[in-house]
């Protein structure tokens, strides 16, 4: 794996990062280093790993073996010092339901120390970052998934830490809710925050990325920008051919010289080639007799599939 | 790179794991700042249960029980009304039960539902820190009612004295807290509430009668004295009765020292368990 060894800005660094469960082994050994100012993410399946490696560089998991540098300090001699300058939005919701939106705020700033006067000049500035000035009166309750949300990330923003972490942030959202969190996410960084995400939404990870990280099986296998990790495991074109009554019966064949490689899956045959239009018809000729079939661009999606073997929502 | 070939991480030396579970000096006073927050908005209601609480249990069980009791009271007591014999130790008995239950349900709640704990070891907060806090805060409800109970029995004329009844609001305050601390560390352990039932009918209840409230603990054998002397309530109700009729409790110190014990005793357990279950 080509890793960025030298770079003095790493604002995280891991090599040899592992934890274990009893027998279980949830992160095995992985590098990496999250720069200053960049939009990092850890993609992958549900287990991959990448919940407990950000609940490591929150500094409330200690680590099993490894090296481990958030801001220059070890999480295991120094967590309430690295804990004050970062952010953590837990994926599941962990607001007060018994408290009004600012006062979530108000209360959370105070676990930092932070003085009334400061908190609460910040808590406005961020609920009117976050859309949310409306409803700062108001229960916790009552609001949409959304604008929870939202809340949580502001509330995680209220000792302006230098990290922002966030698991899974979008999952759950609808669509709309979804791009307004992208869009305050990406202002966020513009304003120089440093952002660590975990998602298994590839389009997400594409959207939102600088850089990231593919795990899969507590192993990191691919790391890169999304264009790059496109461009190095990925075709530039996918032909995906539909076959609802199963494709075991398809002869491999059939399948081999389409396009550069194929993926079959369980109804699916995903084809990564220069060009898709073209790939049909050597499919048609083949005689392959595919239910529907269409061409588009290749993702991370494809990318995952080529590293793993496995679709991502199986 | 395999998990094999990579160095261990060198472990921690005593000293620096005794200061894991040491509490920051002033942290933990934020706890307790978001324990009001949300309290303010029932605080209201629990004025009203204050004094009616008190009033029933004495009318309940002190005229009743009384009557019942009647002229043999003073074999029982020594000399005083049946009432202002059990009138104090119910006090105790009442911020037991508080303060267990304060331990409990709002405890388990927090780490499983709403899982505010969980954003709370994610800041500078220890467990340590969440866990001296949440007992601060029961103990200062414990207090809050207890005031309550102090003023009925101080203008019924139960408690003789006002420094007798202000000195009750700190030993009750003292009881809570001995059951309190135990109980946070038992509930930190929980994942649903189906093993609180198991503590107030095994423990919670059955104290309740055999720590002096209703009978001296003379009448009872040797063995279960010995069992209610190491259990916090007897101490609670030994030194609320002192101090409400007006007379010196033998080895008053000693009682208070084990109520303190109690609480130092439950909270470093209280933070050892949830730092292992919030921190892994």
């Amino acid at each position: 794996m080509n890793l960025s060894t030298s770079n003095a800005t790493a604002l995280i660094r891991a090599r040899g990062l592992t934890k274990t469960f009893g027998e279980r082994t949830a992160v095995d050994a992985i590098n990496f280093d999250v720069r200053d100012g960049e939009f990092f993410g850890f993609l992958g399946p549900n287990g991959a790993g990448k919940t407990t490696t950000m609940r490591m560089i929150a500094g409330v998991s200690p680590r099993t073996a490894g090296a481990l540098s958030i801001l220059g300090s070890d999480p295991d001699t120094d967590g309430p010092r690295i804990r004050g300058q970062i952010g953590v939005v837990h994926q599941q919701e962990t607001l007060d339901q018994e408290l009004t939106v600012r006062e979530n705020l108000l209360v959370f700033g105070r676990f930092f120390g932070l003085a009334h006067k400061e908190i609460a000049e910040r808590a406005d500035q961020l609920l009117e970052l976050f859309q949310l000035s409306d409803r700062a009166k108001d229960q916790v309750e009552p609001l949409s998934g959304g604008m929870k949300r939202r809340l949580s990330i502001a509330r995680s923003l209220i000792n302006a830490p230098r990290v922002l972490m966030l698991d899974e942030p979008t999952t759950g959202l609808d669509p709309q809710a979804r791009h307004l969190l992208w869009d305050a996410l990406q202002r966020l960084k513009r304003a120089g925050t440093t952002i660590v995400l975990t998602t298994h939404y590839m389009d997400e990870a594409e959207q939102l990325c600088d850089r990231l990280v593919v795990m899969d099986q507590a192993k990191i296998v691919a790391e890169g920008s999304p264009r790059q990790l496109i461009e190095q495991h990925a075709s530039r074109e996918v032909l995906e051919l539909r076959f609802p009554d199963g494709t075991s019966g398809i002869s491999k064949a059939a399948l081999e010289g389409i396009g550069d490689r194929y993926e079959r899956l369980a109804e699916r045959v995903i084809v990564g080639c220069e060009n898709g239009e073209e790939a049909h018809a050597r499919a048609l000729a083949h005689g392959l007799t595919p239910e529907s079939w269409l061409v588009r661009r290749s993702s991370l999606e494809d990318v995952f599939l080529r590293l793993t073997g496995r679709s991502l929502d199986e | 790179m395999s998990a094999a070939q990579v160095a261990p991480r060198r472990s921690r030396g005593i000293f620096s794991t005794i200061g894991a579970y040491l509490p920051h000096p002033t942290r933990w006073r934020h706890v307790v700042g978001y324990m009001v927050a949300v309290y303010r908005r029932e605080w209201v209601g629990s004025v009203f249960s204050g004094f009616v609480e008190p009033l029933v249990v004495l009318a309940g069980l002190g005229i009743g029980l009384g009557v019942l009791v009647g002229d043999r009271a003073a074999e029982i007591t020594g000399g005083v009304s049946y009432v202002a014999y059990i009138a104090p130790a119910l006090m105790a008995s009442q911020a037991m039960q508080f303060g267990t239950g304060e331990a409990a349900w709002p405890v388990l709640a927090r780490i499983m539902w709403v899982r505010i704990y969980h954003s709370m070891v994610a800041t500078p907060l220890k467990p340590t820190d969440i866990m001296v806090g949440v007992i601060a805060f029961i103990g200062g409800k414990v207090a809050f009612t207890a005031t309550f109970f102090a003023a009925v029995l101080f203008v019924t004329g139960i408690a003789t004295s006002a420094q007798g009844a202000l000195a009750m609001i700190g030993v009750s305050t003292l009881t809570g807290l001995a059951f309190a601390a135990p109980m946070t560390a038992y509930s930190v352990t929980q994942k649903t509430d189906q093993g609180f039932a198991v503590i107030f009918r095994l423990v919670i209840t059955p104290l309740t009668f055999f720590s002096g409230t209703y009978f001296p603990i003379e009448n009872l054998p040797d063995w279960a004295q010995f069992i209610s002397w190491c259990t916090p309530l007897a101490h609670g109700v030994a030194l609320s009765r002192g101090l409400a009729l007006g007379v010196e409790t033998p080895n008053a110190l000693a009682h208070a020292l084990i109520l303190v014990a109690w609480t130092v005793g439950g909270t470093v357990i209280a933070s050892i368990l949830f730092r292992r279950r919030m921190l892994k």
